[in-house]
């Protein structure tokens, strides 16, 4: 076993052991009721996944996108609520960046998507300006990791900061994604984004994302399959019948094309060892599409599976299926993202075409 | 839900370089073959043009050299299968052949018939075709009738007898053999049984090929009509009563190629050429095209590094060719709904408008329909 796949299986047992021991239905409800769950984040923070991706000169363990898929997808798979996707990928560019990583939950920004943000001042003293909606966690998180329009990274200073206001909302899954007003928000730093990667914190959370619907994707198959080798009606279990078999297979062909989907994105994103952004966009556009696809008839087949007791706030089937709606949409949904590879091979037209999907960018 | 994980191949460096010489011979060749020609894709048959790759090393090229191969790996071979397809090529003659027929006369007949047939293969020369579906038999293949009986020439040896029905054999009208899937034996307790599978030549006497002209008006498949056709003994492949396990070996290589996504891609590239960029709903339903392109290519990609691993992802197989055949059988649909009653009569989108539309709808019923595909897959859900 290579030192990589050793790295990755440790990842995904420590991430399996924590979550399927600790996240229950009581953890996830009292999220959604607002409450921060401090000993979670602490036995997180603890094994040091939120650092993951964060280079070890920054105290991070350096780590790539595919050691952390098992984390990422383990957030969908056991509904762990938590911002840990958005903490990782702000703590990477963060340290990328060259900026002191904040202890702490930390939010995602992206300048343009969603919100008007100005940025006024110099790099000293920075400000922003504006009304960001749908930041994840923003008002459990102590600072975000903004990408500017104008390609540089900056840190924004949150909790209890002058000039932020926070406006708590709640996503499909009852999840914080609030609404930040700000005047004159102090940046705490800004610096050119080290990478050859537009819209680093959308491309990456779209990334992150992909493998947390995966996750999501995964349980709620898992359960439609128990449910439908269960559930007797007319004298045998109704995933005896051909026409359940034939819904939850289509349901496993999205789940294996999404899964096979993100696996490639993470193998193509920046992080650890790799520093190549050539194939990020496309193939991270590729992972949302396609998990949003997924997502988008797979909660419609799980359910249906269920029949009644699918649609009780009883069941569980709702913890994978509510983050399915959700993220599906954050960071861009598959039809946003569809029309950027669309317009892409569209302009390639027919001799760039296949060129570009073999180079995985257009 | 193991054998429902399909991990991302990688392709080695040696192949993109592989990769640059067959698009340099592609941009040759290509420009003599009209749009409406590529549309046929894998289904368009040019056996100069088989000859061609045949020359090139570009068949058989995982097979021993004993066998004419060129000892090249599988994800090599990948490689030239995707650019072909992509480009439309012609590779219709020398497809079952080279996918099928071949690898299975030197795992099941190694020294007998492989020897003689397969370096045939490998230069584009010999073409198969494949008798499994009957009058009575589509999906349900096991109950195939057409039966084989020990028969006796004298002054030429012992072989076999074979009387029944074959349909909708694609390309027995240009191939030079068969391979047959016959009965053998009773069913017995074992459903499977009591099959084999005979090398039958096509001239041989008895044998008569009726083109049945599908609805697109073209001559691909075929009535094959067995009328007391001998066959010598050396002709049986492998064991009698093996059949059935030989051609699930091969079920896996069947289901899991770049043909199984790339079929309608002329009609895709038309619309790439019709399309407007700055419209977001063309570019968002191309797109989706996009995303299941990206995404096939790394399944099936996945598919073959497992074959290459000595693996049988036959469950991983049934899934590349049933998102596959969605995304093919789309297209047609997207173009209505992007270009519908809109494309100028007689040009290329138009041609390939149409020709996608009448064809589609045979891509989840040849090679395991999607209900039989879909029923593999419950198998592994454990749900039957």
């Amino acid at each position: 076993m290579s030192q990589d796949t050793l790295q990755d299986s440790l990842i995904e047992d420590s991430a399996a052991k924590l979550f399927s021991t600790t996240v229950d239905k009581e953890r996830r409800l009292r999220a959604e009721a607002g409450e921060w769950d401090a000993a979670l984040w602490a036995q997180v923070a603890d094994s040091g996944f939120h650092l993951l991706l964060a280079s070890e000169s920054a105290g991070g363990f350096g780590q790539g996108w595919s050691a952390a898929y098992p984390l990422l997808r383990g957030l969908g798979y056991w509904q762990v609520p938590l911002p840990l996707a958005e903490t990782m990928v702000a703590a990477q560019l963060a340290a990328l960046a060259g900026f002191a990583v904040p202890d702490g939950p930390l939010t995602l920004i992206e300048q343009g998507q969603g919100n008007q943000l100005q940025v006024a001042g110099n790099d000293g003293l920075a400000t922003l300006s504006g009304t960001a909606h749908a930041v994840p966690w923003a008002r459990h998180a102590k600072a975000a990791l903004v990408s500017l329009a104008d390609g540089r990274l900056a840190l924004l200073d949150l909790q209890g900061a002058p000039g932020v206001q926070v406006q708590p909302h709640a996503n499909h899954a009852g999840l914080p994604s609030d609404t930040l007003v700000l005047q004159q928000a102090r940046l705490l730093a800004v610096a050119p984004n080290p990478l050859a990667l537009a819209r680093p914190v959308w491309t990456l959370g779209a990334l992150a994302r992909s493998a947390m619907l995966v996750g999501a994707l995964e349980s709620a198959l898992e359960q439609s399959v128990r449910y439908a080798g269960e559930r007797v009606q007319f004298g045998k279990p109704l995933g005896k019948y051909q026409a359940i078999q034939q819904q939850l297979a289509l349901m496993a062909g999205d789940v294996t094309a999404a899964r096979t989907a993100a696996l490639v994105a993470m193998a193509d994103a920046p992080g650890g060892e790799q520093a190549d952004c050539a194939a990020t966009h496309f193939s991270t556009a590729v992972a949302k599409v396609r998990a949003g696809e997924a997502a988008t008839r797979g909660t419609s087949i799980a359910h249906q599976v269920h029949g009644a007791i699918g649609f009780t706030h009883e069941h569980a089937l709702h913890f994978a299926t509510r983050r399915l709606w959700a993220w599906r949409e954050e960071f861009g949904s598959d039809a946003t993202w569809a029309v950027e590879l669309g317009r892409a091979a569209i302009a390639a037209r027919s001799a760039g075409f296949w060129a570009g999907v073999t180079a995985k960018a257009f | 839900m193991q054998g429902l994980t399909i991990n991302p191949g990688a392709l080695p460096p040696q192949a993109e370089a592989l990769r640059a010489e067959v698009r340099a011979f592609l941009a040759a060749e290509m420009p003599a073959i009209p749009e409406l020609k590529r549309c046929r894709n894998w289904s368009g048959a040019d056996p100069s043009f088989s000859r061609k790759l045949g020359e090139r090393g570009w068949l058989g090229m995982t097979w021993p050299k004993a066998y004419g191969g060129h000892e090249r790996s599988a994800l090599e071979r990948y490689v030239v299968l995707e650019e072909m397809l992509a480009a439309g090529a012609p590779v219709g003659a020398h497809w079952v052949a080279e996918r099928q027929s071949g690898p299975q006369l030197m795992r099941f007949a190694p020294s007998t018939l492989a020897p003689k047939i397969v370096p045939r293969i490998a230069r584009g020369e010999v073409f198969f075709c494949i008798g499994m579906s009957e009058p009575d038999s589509g999906s349900d293949l096991a109950s195939i009738r057409t039966r084989a009986t020990r028969s006796r020439k004298d002054g030429v040896g012992d072989g076999w007898v074979i009387n029944g029905r074959k349909v909708w054999t694609s390309g027995a009208h240009r191939a030079h053999y068969m391979i047959a899937l016959v009965r053998t034996g009773e069913k017995s307790e074992n459903r499977h049984g009591g099959m084999s599978q005979f090398l039958v030549e096509m001239g041989t006497p008895g044998l008569t090929v009726r083109p049945i002209v599908n609805q697109l008006g073209e001559h691909d498949f075929n009535e094959v009509t067995f009328d007391d056709v001998w066959v010598p003994a050396e002709n049986l492949i492998g064991a009698e009563g093996d059949g059935w396990a030989q051609v699930g070996a091969e079920l896996a290589f069947e289901r899991s190629g770049p043909e199984r996504y790339l079929s309608s891609s002329q009609l895709l590239l038309e619309m790439l050429d019709a399309g407007d960029a700055g419209d977001a709903r063309q570019a968002e339903a191309i797109g989706r095209v996009v995303a299941s392109y990206g995404t096939l290519r790394q399944m099936s990609l996945g598919v073959a590094s497992m074959l290459a691993r000595g693996e049988n992802p036959a469950l991983a197989a049934s899934l590349v060719k049933d998102q596959g055949a969605l995304v093919e059988q789309a297209m047609p649909d997207i173009a209505h709904v992007l270009f519908g009653g809109q494309a100028v009569p007689g040009s290329t989108l138009d041609q390939a408008m149409r020709y996608t539309t009448l064809a589609v709808p045979s891509f989840s019923l040849r090679g395991g329909t999607r209900e039989i595909l879909r029923g593999i897959i419950a198998k592994g859900l454990d749900l039957r």
